[in-house]
């Protein structure tokens, strides 16, 4: 698999009121995470963690609630209409985004890898994700 | 038996008084655009009673497709608790055990469903037949 930009595609994405629209910029095949803590087994998200430069808002700034807890590291975001969250500013990276993949309009093409990241134990374990959010140099 | 549950904030709770032993009740993964996107996992019983009270202003109604229920969702946290049908003074609800995070429904693999081809009626009569008779409760804000 080439690791060039060329092999990454654009995708569209949103919340279920049309309100909220993203897009990012994701690979062929991409590393996903379902997530055992308080908040994403409530939330049911899938994540797929990107760099600040693979993601982009393109409607609803306006639309978007934001909820913290615990640390108010992470910005939990949601619309204010139908309450979905596609996309927040996850505690593990800061620096970049997690996209639901619950929220992709397509999947046609794209292979999730899907695996079972253990939150309730977050502290042992969130240094293996935060390479996900590196920019290429 | 009372199974406790509520939102991430706590700002909705649901208290479900379950007719079975909990494995015995169905739990669903409605394949809409809607439960998709909130990863939820359902349960309803007509046996079973089911409370809801959500703090002053904390309530949510989200009306889509043919709007004739009420998803509640807490305007604080996001959580996707219940779809909520108002009937003649009295309530019917499928709860969202997976958000309202009731300890009893984890670990199981939901039943995937899809109502697509349903018309109005055929709708309300399983919703009818299925749901939870509910009381909802909206606290007013303190004088």
């Amino acid at each position: 698999m080439p690791r060039g930009e060329d092999a990454f595609t654009w995708r569209a994405g949103g919340c279920h009121c049309g309100g909220v629209r993203f897009e990012v910029c994701l690979p062929a095949e991409v590393e996903a995470q379902t997530c055992n803590c308080s908040m994403c087994a409530k939330s049911g998200f899938v994540h797929v963690i990107v760099p600040e430069s693979r993601f982009r808002l393109t409607k609803g700034a306006e639309r978007l609630a934001e909820y913290t807890f615990n640390t108010r590291t992470a910005r939990h975001l949601f619309c204010a209409e139908c309450g979905i969250k596609s996309f927040y500013r996850p505690r593990s990276n800061p620096d970049g985004w997690s996209v639901n993949a619950r929220c992709l309009d397509e999947t046609e093409g794209l292979s999730l890898n899907i695996a079972a990241f253990d939150g309730r134990n977050w502290e042992a374990n969130a240094a293996e994700l935060a390479h996900l959010s590196k920019e290429f140099s | 038996m009372e199974l406790a549950g509520q939102c991430h904030c706590g700002a909705i709770k649901v208290l479900f008084h379950p007719s079975r032993p909990p494995e015995e009740l169905p739990l669903r993964a409605c394949q809409c655009g809607f439960c998709r996107r909130h990863g939820a996992a359902t349960t309803s019983d007509p046996e079973s009673r089911l409370f809801i009270e959500a703090a002053p202003g904390a309530l949510t109604r989200y009306r889509f497709g043919r709007k004739q229920v009420d998803a509640l969702i807490c305007a604080e946290c996001g959580v996707y608790v219940a779809s909520y049908l108002p009937l003649n003074g009295r309530g019917l609800a499928t709860l969202n055990a997976w958000g309202a995070g009731l300890e009893a429904f984890q670990g199981r693999t939901p039943e995937p469903v899809t109502y697509d081809d349903e018309t109005d009626e055929e709708k309300l009569a399983r919703r009818m037949a299925r749901w939870t008779p509910t009381e909802l409760v909206e606290a007013m804000p303190s004088a």
